[in-house]
């Protein structure tokens, strides 16, 4: 028997998303993902003060503030092809790794753990026995058996109550959980810890940018930061040096932490692995540039387009002319008039509503192509294109997490299997590792050029009388993000943002080719289609941000998944 | 000494969702206070608000809300009312999370022992950097109430001597009027009614 589920909203904070599944014997046979509302958000940066566009920019969205920010400033630095000084680019590339790891952290413990965690299960287990697992695995410090007996203590308060507060959602008892209570337990520990370490990497944030959620010291040409090694006002020694502690302990959590924790699940889990394929082309900007000129960068960027084959071509500028010539967005199946595939540049976002129809349009979000195909982005598509050119630190953080995997599990597990639901989360964690060391670079990267006496942080743009045009891209937490932009006379005349959901939640295209969330769906088995989780895990597994994929947000809905025949 | 934080919250870029910015601005333009009492903008923190909730003994939210009521409508709700889900905010994406976060910190038992949300029932939330009318003839009871609330909690602010003027960067008007599209022109006009309204 065929039935459809829809599931509305699938994400706990961020905006609006709602998939519908056919479910035949047991599994997944069709998908369907759709934004379910529009705002046209890029209009109100039409006429203003290119200057300004990363102000407006950065509260485009509320979760991923600062990755809008800079992909804005580096799209009109792009037209104007100005160069920042090398200062300004560590002193960005410093908030862009915390701002990152905070999001990769929150997206581990607070926004899917609980997927795979069942909270029921932790009054039954054994501090001591949790205490010995947790050692297993890390060397931190917090794994005690006393750290152990506090978490269990205050959730078997909670369960008790029976009020579960924040975990009231949870698909507890569900037949797909099944870690063992000692591991539950382990991981809703860290999950505790984790809202501790979060802050610690937000700090770092507010100590570069002035503040967040919203940073304040961007500027078109750099950034506003002023550097004075002898000076307490300005970035000096002492500024260094505490960013520097609070850097280290955020680096100590991904390690020893979050790290462990996203193996030891993924080795638990390892059936994961064989579930959530999707699209099978991945699409990566590259990011972190270590130089004024951008020249070189320590995040690689590419394009996947063959696994077996192995080859992922190499984008070796922020935008190279492939890149900028190869994104279109196709709107057969969205909301808006035409059914053109249309270049960013030249995008239209005419809204034409027409309710949901599963052959025709059913969602608000364009079906973002890169040479016509549908590409994942995301930290699973860097990791694979990073691993595929043989990036140094991708392929010691990979390695080093399959062994792990593979241990727990019992079976090799390869790189090929990262292409799944766990293989997302695993490949999150090892690109927070490996920003957890790039961190360490770009600190003394910044450091060692103040100290050779240079203290620029900014070169004064000027704007030409004629029309130009500007890509800026960023490697964010979700994936792939361009902004791009063409400004008149200083003005801007048009902008349209490419963000890292647009690839993933995209719908069909012109030829019916499926969006990564919904190929990922397919053949995902439901144990129960009242509590659709293992769908929810899948798409949880991406990231969700909707908010800023249809540039929409509703904060009704307490229904998570609603089930009809079909 | 209480550990006091007003924060404004809501996209700027959704007409009235931006009260809560804009309130936060105007009490900084028009007041001092004391250095145990932090005001900001969070704008839309979403999960993150408990970063800046922690440590705090005391807190005044001011957002918009999603209401029946009249536009304008200050509407005000504790702890109790916000943790039984019986405040409906406005659009923004931190829209489900202030229960979520205050429900988190419970667990780690680092929630504000005190906390005042100061909501206004919006009109629109439409894309444009303004608040509508109604919205906008509220902001000055939404600073009297702060006002008083702080004086509830023993802590001291003090009118300053002269206005500053506020911050509402996203209301500035637009560099060249354009000859068509909207909102320029409205624009131009809220920003200047707002500052006058403060000063």
């Amino acid at each position: 028997m065929t039935r459809r589920i829809k599931i509305d909203p699938i994400t706990r904070i961020e905006g609006h998303l709602r998939v519908d599944v056919e479910v035949d014997n047991g599994r997944i046979s069709d998908a369907w993902v759709s934004g379910t509302m529009w705002r046209g958000m890029e209009k109100i940066l039409q006429g203003r003060d290119a200057r300004e566009a990363w102000l407006f920019a950065q509260r485009i969205c509320g979760v991923c503030t600062t990755v809008h920010a800079i992909a804005s400033v580096r799209a009109v630095e792009d037209a104007l092809k100005l160069q920042i000084p090398a200062n300004a680019q560590y002193i960005r590339n410093l908030i862009l790794i915390h701002h990152a790891l905070h999001d990769h952290v929150v997206h581990f413990y607070q926004l899917s753990a609980l997927d795979w965690v069942d909270v029921l299960q932790i009054p039954r287990a054994d501090p001591n026995k949790a205490s010995a697992l947790a050692e297993r695995f890390s060397s931190w410090t917090r794994n005690s058996r006393e750290e152990m007996k506090a978490a269990k203590d205050k959730a078997a308060r909670i369960v008790e109550s029976g009020n579960l507060g924040i975990l009231t959602n949870g698909y507890w008892g569900h037949p797909a959980m099944h870690l063992r209570p000692e591991a539950n337990l382990l991981i809703f520990s860290h999950y505790l810890q984790a809202l501790e370490f979060q802050r610690k990497a937000s700090q770092v944030v507010a100590a570069l940018g002035g503040k967040t959620p919203h940073i304040q010291n961007l500027t078109v040409g750099g950034v506003a930061n002023a550097i004075n090694l002898d000076s307490e006002a300005a970035l000096g020694m002492a500024g260094l040096e505490s960013i520097k502690v609070l850097m280290d302990e955020v680096s100590n959590f991904v390690r020893n932490v979050y790290f462990p924790d996203a193996c030891a699940l993924a080795g638990y889990y390892s059936e994961w692995f064989g579930s959530g394929r999707g699209s099978d082309r991945y699409l990566a900007v590259p990011d972190l540039p270590r130089d004024a000129h951008a020249s070189r960068f320590d995040l690689p960027g590419g394009f996947l387009c063959d696994f077996a084959d192995g080859a992922a071509s190499r984008c070796v500028k922020f935008m190279d002319g492939r890149f900028r010539e190869s994104i279109t967005e196709d709107v057969t199946h969205a909301y808006y008039r035409g059914n053109k595939a249309l270049h960013p540049w030249k995008g239209e976002t005419v809204p034409e509503f027409t309710d949901w129809h599963a052959d025709q349009k059913y969602t608000w979000v364009k079906a973002a192509r890169y040479e016509g195909q549908p590409a994942e982005v995301g930290p699973l598509a860097q990791v694979l294109i990073g691993y595929m050119q043989g990036h140094a630190l991708t392929r010691k953080w990979t390695d080093a997490a399959l062994d792990r995997v593979s241990s727990i599990a019992g079976y090799r597990i390869g790189i090929e299997q990262l292409r799944s639901t766990m293989g997302r989360h695993l490949a999150r964690a090892i690109r927070a590792a490996v920003l957890a060391d790039l961190a360490q670079e770009h600190w003394h990267l910044l450091a060692d050029n103040i100290f050779k006496g240079d203290n620029s942080t900014h070169n004064p743009p000027s704007f030409p009388d004629g029309e130009i045009e500007g890509v800026g891209t960023h490697e964010a937490p979700r994936g792939a993000l361009s902004h791009w932009v063409v400004i008149e006379k200083g003005k801007i005349k048009n902008y349209q943002a490419v963000v890292p959901s647009t690839w993933n939640a995209s719908p069909r295209d012109k030829n019916s080719v499926r969006g990564p969330y919904e190929a990922a769906l397919l053949g995902t088995e439901i144990a129960d289609v009242e509590k659709p989780l293992e769908a929810l895990r899948t798409i949880h597994s991406f990231d969700p941000c909707m908010a800023c994929a249809c540039h929409a947000f509703d904060p009704s809905g307490k229904k998570v998944g609603t089930a009809r025949d079909l | 000494m209480k550990r006091i934080l007003i924060a404004g919250i809501g996209n700027v870029l959704l007409q009235d969702d931006g009260f809560g910015p804009c309130v936060v601005s105007m009490l900084e333009a028009r007041y001092r206070f004391e250095s145990n009492i932090e005001v900001i903008d969070l704008g839309t923190p979403g999960l993150d608000l408990a970063e800046y909730l922690s440590g705090k003994d005391c807190v005044i939210l001011i957002d918009s809300m999603k209401s029946d009521r009249r536009p304008g409508t200050i509407l005000l709700y504790r702890m109790p009312e916000i943790l039984h889900g019986q405040v409906a905010p406005g659009m923004g994406p931190h829209a489900p999370a202030l229960m979520e976060t205050l429900l988190s910190m419970e667990i780690l038992g680092s929630a504000p022992a005190d906390i005042l949300l100061v909501g206004v029932a919006g009109e629109s939330y439409e894309p444009g950097c303004y608040l509508s009318e109604p919205v906008r003839m509220s902001v000055n009871s939404a600073i009297d109430i702060i006002v008083c609330e702080l004086a509830r909690l023993g802590a001291h602010s003090a009118l300053k001597r002269s206005c500053t003027e506020p911050d509402i960067w996203w209301m500035r008007p637009l560099p060249v009027q354009r000859s068509q599209g909207a909102g320029a022109a409205p624009n131009t006009e809220m920003s200047t009614k707002i500052v006058l309204t403060g000063a």
